[in-house]
């Protein structure tokens, strides 16, 4: 795996997750066995609702579910820099 | 004002507020106010379904095999479900729909409750193939005193806008004598108790499902009544999908994106907003305690539920801006992800019928002419 598909994510001062950017942010927490709260998936449920604090995300699905602008939807999206985030 | 099924007035629904604006007259979804109405009609519509699709027959054995308080947790839930899609299918379009004013939003209104009627409809579809006759069920919904406690708390809201909206739009503002009582009318009242009722349709939307929809799930993890989970999942996703929309709404109107005198109002009833919602959940609650009073369940019991629900309201409650008052961190049911996930709703042809296909996609009509150039 080169080192280009690899990326942090930041949960707290202590907790750093490497992560693939080819997969969701999801699936990665999911990889590293963090619990997110989920439904649909697919972008219109807002169960995954996330705060990101740093960093840039692109979306593979349009998100229809309401997110504030500080917030993410980790099912339908990737991170395209490391990321800093806060898990409701 | 007077309601028109076609305003005759130009008016730029770019420029008009949801709700309390002019009524809509051009149904043009080429450009939108708010984009993701139209966004969520579309999503809405690709989810397409018809209760006839899903093969619920295998259940009619698996429900002659449950306990006596399996068959009241089953068939309770069932009659409270039907009440609040009966209840979800005709009340967005009779409340919201005179006096919406965004053609987008009109139109999601009425995709909206169109797919509570085929929830209703699959209830009908559940329910004749358990019994020969289900008329004792359906009647029991208006007689049962539990089902009727809710029936109240969830039409009220709807009902009082319903009726100053027509004291609106007939007399106007003012006070109002109807029946030796007297009501007064005015745009910030209505705003007020559209603001109320919108918050209840929300909170109904964001918990009141979620205790029946658990234990239909709890009963398909011991591979029992999976037809009735296959319908149950096909609501739960157009139910998430539902209350997207309406946190979309609420949001809008706290944030002042949409009408300014919204989103004052959005703060002076703040807390009767959270009251509304605390209500439902303890209401839901309390179901939980009815539907078990014979009994438990293999897998599922009054305080597990009681801390699912919890755990969805503070979700769903931080969702629209207000705090989450419950200590529940975890998931308490995890393996109802699984259910909810939408891609489950998807599976493998040759284990069930399919219901995610397109519909309408292949002429299927075959003529004599078809064969003209065929030689044997």
């Amino acid at each position: 795996m080169k080192m280009d598909k690899l990326y942090i994510i930041h949960l707290d001062e202590q907790t750093q997750l490497a992560c693939h950017k080819d997969q969701t942010l999801l699936e990665n927490l999911e990889a590293h066995k963090v619990e997110v709260h989920f439904h649909c998936r697919e972008g219109f449920c807002g169960a995954c609702r996330t705060k990101l604090i740093e960093g840039q995300v692109e979306y593979i699905t349009d998100p229809l579910a309401y997110i504030d602008d500080d917030e993410i939807l980790p099912c339908c999206c990737k991170a395209k820099s490391d990321l800093k985030i806060k898990l409701s | 004002m007077k309601y028109t099924t076609f305003n005759q007035q130009s008016t730029n629904p770019l420029a008009e507020p949801m709700f309390f604006g002019n009524p809509v007259n051009v149904a043009r979804y080429d450009q939108q106010k708010h984009q993701i109405f139209e966004k969520l009609i579309e999503k809405q519509i690709s989810f397409f379904w018809r209760p006839e699709e899903v093969d619920v027959s295998k259940d009619r054995v698996d429900f002659q095999k449950l306990s006596e308080p399996e068959k009241h947790i089953f068939i309770s839930n069932l009659k409270y479900q039907t009440l609040l899609d009966s209840v979800q299918g005709r009340s967005p379009n009779i409340a919201f729909l005179p006096i919406v004013s965004l053609p987008e939003l009109e139109t999601w209104i009425e995709t909206w409750s169109f797919f509570e009627t085929i929830h209703s409809r699959s209830y009908t579809h559940i329910l004749r193939n358990l019994f020969a006759d289900p008329s004792e069920v359906f009647e029991d919904i208006v007689l049962n005193e539990e089902i009727k406690r809710r029936a109240t708390d969830i039409s009220r809201y709807y009902d009082d806008l319903i009726f100053a909206t027509q004291l609106w739009q007939t007399q106007g503002e003012g006070v109002h004598q109807v029946d030796g009582q007297s009501y007064t009318v005015n745009l910030r009242e209505l705003k007020k108790k559209m603001f109320l009722c919108m918050n209840s349709v929300n909170a109904l939307e964001a918990v009141r499902f979620y205790v029946s929809f658990a234990c239909t799930f709890a009963f398909a993890e011991r591979e029992l009544m999976e037809g009735n989970s296959k319908i149950i999942r096909l609501i739960a996703r157009d139910e998430n999908l539902h209350l997207s929309s309406t946190q979309h709404i609420l949001n809008l109107w706290a944030k002042g994106k949409d009408d300014p005198e919204m989103a004052e109002i959005a703060e002076e009833c703040r807390e009767e907003a959270r009251d509304i919602f605390l209500n439902a959940v303890e209401q839901e609650k309390q179901w939980a305690a009815y539907l078990f009073q014979h009994g438990s369940m293999i897998g599922l019991n009054k305080d597990i539920l009681c801390q699912y629900v919890e755990y969805i309201a503070n979700h769903r409650m931080a969702a629209i801006g207000m705090d989450t008052p419950f200590e529940v961190k975890s998931n308490p049911l995890p393996w109802m992800n699984n259910y909810l996930n939408s891609d489950n709703v998807q599976v493998a042809p040759q284990e069930s019928e399919i219901s995610s296909y397109l519909v309408g996609q292949i002429d299927s009509e075959v003529s004599v002419d078809d064969f003209g150039d065929f030689d044997l």
